[in-house]
């Protein structure tokens, strides 16, 4: 069960299949992320196509066709993609078109196409399962950035989760059985849906090992605390203080960024380097690029001292056959740099050794409330920071006699922090307060006393702290023991039993990097499993926030109204 | 016969697409035909001199292992390179979405191919009484009731009369007439390959047919068709050319890379000079690869398709890595001191008892790819009383010879395994004649 596997081949056959000669890719917006999530543009051209275009830009339908072109089309099963196809086919731009839906189309939208295509032009229909974004081999996106209307779905998110699940279901040739978290409606309504379409295709999903998977579909919502922490190893760290987006990050606002580096694309198949180190901690990846640094120096009899990232930057730039022979590991050299600088700039270990602390520590309310204190007394800690350690601490002693979240709330406001944020504290309680939730969140059997990891190497870049584990790590641990109860995840419609290996597992309101290191080293743990890690998105805390802000907006308040130092206007 | 056809396909000028036969040819043909072209010919030979410079320094090879080393131990967490696997299912909607279409577009084909047929019978009317041929072949519909032209709706009166189409006989007024000039309607009914009739807008009711739009529709999208069946612009052409210069160079770089790995691993099958010998045509065809996709990019663009410019930078640019990537990264042939080493190594473990004998069958050389060795003249050959086996080896050695001057490395490869085998059946019938 690999989703980047899967989405190649079937792009291998999508380029393969139409006849030899120059081509343009046609798409839409979500499946050029689709595409751009595993192939790039240098890769794509060794197939011979030279030209991509969207379908849905304004210009598409009056510009300029090359009959001598043959178009690979590659869209959503869409309305507005079908209206587009059929005035397109009315007065083709190109020679010869080879249409491919990323998903299910109905008879009856290939019948009007085929009444348009008055021309002749059109070679090849057919129908392929990729209709979500592979991340990581075993991590996939549906791409959708919020979900929740009023704290239920957003009806049409459902719908593009259902049919994104369906895809990946089909390119991986699985038809499982389906667990959902018992006190979550968008879970069962979920798992409802998809149950539905693999009985209604049941022609389709008609694959000979068709018992041995599972589908589980979890609440976000059970488990609030993972996608507020800091993040300490590469992947997730990057997304959490650069934020990736399609495999790229943003580099422009550095000062004095080179151009060819105000974006970066960080992808696992194009860049061994990034593939090695994705799931390293941020002092180790330091280290490891000085490793390379010194066996380049080691062939080039040079000398040069690399004790730090400024070092580190300074030899790339005495180096133009380094930068040349490594030009992955140079990017990697400025990213890193840039999260050290970051690291460094807003106290993130501090930060993170509390928040740490309150994820998963025993219960220490008195010495938890102190630090939290400190911290928000330390001018440094952004605003946002000090606002997401307010909320743990909210989640984590929401029900404690000596809650002091009011205490905690003035501090943020002497601090001067806008409504804006405030509200973020309210909100989390709503959306995911201990009513919302089926686990204990805060096993104190499972906490560890905090051990510090030093990272040696470099200067300024250790103290890392890798403490918390998501929920997801228990659920999973009990799901390979066979030890997950049946009426926390039911299986729908109350059939099913048996040990499934193969095991995917969807969280409903978005999945994390650090989840996704979860499941990889479960998977390595336990070989006779292979797990694959879904969401409606890929959260960061930035995205988490303005999703929870979305799922209750309009919501009255229920649960925090004991809050009565943050007002809503 | 193959042969020179296969040299043919590999080396025609893209630029007047002349027959040079080799690359050297082709240089020297671009150097004194298109010197305007100079300054493409000093950049190929700059890439090829780059190729060779490349191939041949070893610290620049030493850096490249150590590109691809990478050798970073930690192996804690990191992800797996994602290996191929076979596509999930598809649905073909092929059938069906043909099959819907055939039966719409069969009613327009038939009623387009009625139109030609009775535009074909009108041209050859004569000029005399055509008014009443013209009525003949086609009945004109019947005008006393109709008081409005039907496609513009406006009335019908003294200045705005009745007209009909000659093809279909309608009713329509002057404005809503098109005059189809007879020279433009005789290409349609017989095209010739040419393709390239004008437009003419200055047509007279003299030597022009009057038609109405719609049937004027149906037999410009049938002349549409016409005219690109026979157009091939430039692009494409050079662009096929270069596909096939692609694959050719494809094969000649896994031939490289099958003889350099089994002259590394001791085998005698392949000489040091064959792969230096391939080497060399590599180079002169990544130049040729080179040179073709310049000219593609230097194609001139008009201005209303900027998307051609596009292509052709991104087709440039494309081969330009392709070249990078398969051709430049070669690993330059062993030396022979090297060579020497090796093959001394694999003598020293090879024992001579254990070789396998049982009924060794000469095979045939498979003649899969079109080429074959000429007849041997006799001279080469011993006298009659000569051992037989004598006889063949020689055969296979001026075969092996011929083909590795064609560069025919496939046959270079199972000749070679003939003549090994001839000589181990010698060389029993050897021990065998002393014991007898
Ligand atoms: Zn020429
Ligand atoms: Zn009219
Ligand atoms: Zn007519």
């Amino acid at each position: 069960m690999n989703v980047i596997s899967a989405i190649k081949a079937y792009i291998v056959k999508m380029t393969s299949e139409s006849e030899p000669g120059m081509k343009i890719l046609l798409m839409d917006k979500e499946t050029t992320s689709v595409i751009s999530m595993v192939y790039g543009q240098s890769e794509i051209q060794q197939k011979e196509v030279f030209l991509l275009e969207r379908i849905d830009s304004p210009n598409f339908a009056n510009s300029t066709g090359l009959r001598y072109l043959k178009c690979l089309v590659f869209v959503r099963p869409t309305q507005q993609n079908i209206t587009a196809l059929c005035n397109e086919l009315r007065n083709p731009k190109y020679g010869a078109y080879y249409i491919y839906f990323s998903n299910i189309i109905a008879k009856a939208d290939i019948k009007i196409l085929a009444e348009h295509d008055e021309h002749e032009v059109v070679k090849e229909v057919q129908e392929l399962y990729m209709d979500y974004l592979a991340v990581n081999p075993h991590l996939f996106s549906i791409g959708l950035s919020t979900c929740f209307l009023n704290l239920n779905w957003n009806p049409s998110a459902l719908q593009r989760t259902v049919q994104g699940i369906i895809s990946v279901l089909l390119s991986l040739k699985k038809c499982p059985v389906i667990r959902y978290q018992a006190n979550s409606n968008v879970c069962k309504d979920l798992g409802t849906r998809i149950d539905e379409i693999i009985s209604k295709e049941s022609s389709l999903f008609a694959f000979s090992q068709s018992n041995n998977s599972l589908l589980l579909i979890l609440d976000r919502r059970d488990d609030p605390i993972t996608p507020l922490l800091n993040q300490w190893t590469y992947q997730a760290m990057v997304h959490e203080l650069l934020t990736i987006n399609n495999n790229r990050v943003n580099l422009s606002d550095i000062n004095g960024i080179p151009k060819e580096l105000s974006e970066v694309v960080l992808s696992v198949e194009q860049d061994t380097f990034y593939a090695k180190n994705i799931f390293m901690n941020y002092g180790e990846i330091g280290t490891n690029i000085k490793e390379l640094m010194d066996q380049f120096q080691a062939k080039a009899k040079s000398h040069q001292k690399i004790e730090s990232i400024a070092d580190m930057k300074s030899f790339v730039e005495s180096y133009p056959q380094f930068k040349k022979l490594s030009g992955n590991v140079t990017k990697h050299v400025t990213v890193v740099g840039e999260l050290n600088t970051m690291v460094n700039k807003f106290n993130l270990l501090d930060m993170s050794e509390v928040e740490q602390e309150l994820a998963s520590q025993n219960n220490d309310h008195y010495s938890h409330l102190q630090s939290v204190k400190k911290l928000l007394n330390n001018e440094k800690i952004r605003d946002i920071d000090a606002t997401k350690l307010v909320m743990l601490y909210a989640l984590r002693y929401q029900n404690h006699n000596n809650n002091d979240l009011t205490g905690l709330i003035d501090l943020l406001k002497r601090r001067g922090i806008t409504a804006r944020f405030l509200k973020n504290i309210v909100n989390i309680i709503e959306y995911a307060g201990s009513h919302a939730r089926q686990s204990d969140l805060f096993n104190v059997e499972n906490a560890v006393k905090i051990t510090k990891r030093f990272i040696k190497g470099l200067s300024g870049v250790d103290n890392v702290y890798t403490q918390h584990k998501p929920l997801l790590h228990e659920t999973l641990e009990d799901l390979v023991k066979g030890r997950l109860r049946d009426h926390l995840y039911p299986y729908l419609g109350g059939h099913g039993s048996g040990r499934q290996q193969d095991i995917i597992v969807f969280i409903v309101g978005g999945a994390t990097y650090e989840e996704s290191l979860t499941v990889h080293s479960i998977n390595r743990n336990n070989p006779n499993f292979n797990i694959l890690l879904g969401g409606t998105t890929v959260h960061n805390s930035a995205s988490f926030l303005q999703e929870v802000d979305q799922a209750t907006k309009n919501v009255p308040r229920k649960h925090t109204r004991t809050i009565r130092n943050i007002q809503f206007d | 016969m193959a042969e020179a056809n296969l040299i043919q396909e590999g080396f025609l000028c893209p630029i007047c697409h002349k027959d040079l036969r080799s690359a050297n040819n082709l240089i020297t043909h671009f150097q004194d035909i298109h010197s305007e072209e100079k300054d493409i010919l000093s950049s190929i030979k700059d890439i090829y001199g780059k190729v060779k410079k490349k191939i041949l320094t070893v610290d620049d090879q030493d850096l490249e292992h150590f590109k691809n080393e990478i050798s970073l131990q930690k192996e804690k967490y990191y992800l797996e390179y994602s290996e191929p696997q076979d596509p999930g299912p598809t649905i073909s909607h092929t059938e069906y979405f043909k099959s819907i279409r055939r039966d719409r577009l069969d009613h327009k084909t038939a009623e387009t191919n009625k139109l030609i047929i009775r535009l074909d019978r009108l041209l050859r009317v004569f000029a005399a009484d055509r008014k009443q041929h013209e009525q003949e072949l086609v009945a004109w519909l019947d005008g006393s009731t109709v008081t409005r032209c039907p496609s513009c709706a406006s009335s019908f009166n003294i200045t705005r009369r009745q007209h009909h189409c000659r093809l279909c006989g309608s009713i329509m007024c002057t404005s809503c007439s098109y005059f189809l000039p007879y020279e433009m309607a005789q290409t349609i009914v017989t095209p010739v390959n040419n393709g390239s009739c004008k437009e003419q807008q200055t047509s007279k009711e003299s030597d022009s047919l009057r038609i109405c739009y719609h049937c004027l529709d149906m037999l410009e999208s049938r002349r549409r068709v016409q005219i690109e069946q026979v157009l091939q612009p430039i692009i494409c052409q050079l662009y096929s050319h270069l596909q096939k210069m692609k694959s050719q160079v494809q094969g000649a770089v896994d031939m490289y890379y099958k003889i350099y790995n089994s002259l590394k691993s001791g085998e005698t099958t392949y000489l040091l000079q064959d792969l230096q010998s391939l080497r060399n045509s590599i180079a002169d065809k990544a130049q040729m690869i080179d040179t073709i996709s310049k000219k593609i990019a230097s194609v001139p663009v008009d201005p209303e398709t900027p998307k051609a410019a596009i292509l052709q930078n991104s087709i440039r640019k494309a081969t330009s890595s392709f070249i990078k990537e398969e051709l430049i990264t070669l690993p330059p042939p062993p030396t022979p001191q090297d060579l020497e080493k090796i093959k001394n190594e694999r003598l020293a473990k090879v024992t001579d008892d254990d070789i396998p004998i049982s009924n060794i069958s000469i095979k045939k050389v498979m003649v899969t790819t079109g080429w074959s060795p000429a007849n041997v003249t006799n001279e080469a050959t011993v006298t009659e009383e000569a051992d037989p086996l004598l006889e063949q080896m020689n055969i296979v050695r001026s075969y092996i010879k011929q083909a590795r001057d064609a560069q025919r490395f496939e046959e270079v490869g199972s000749l070679q395994e003939n003549l090994n085998m001839l000589k181990e059946m010698y060389k029993k019938q050897l021990v065998k004649d002393k014991n007898t």
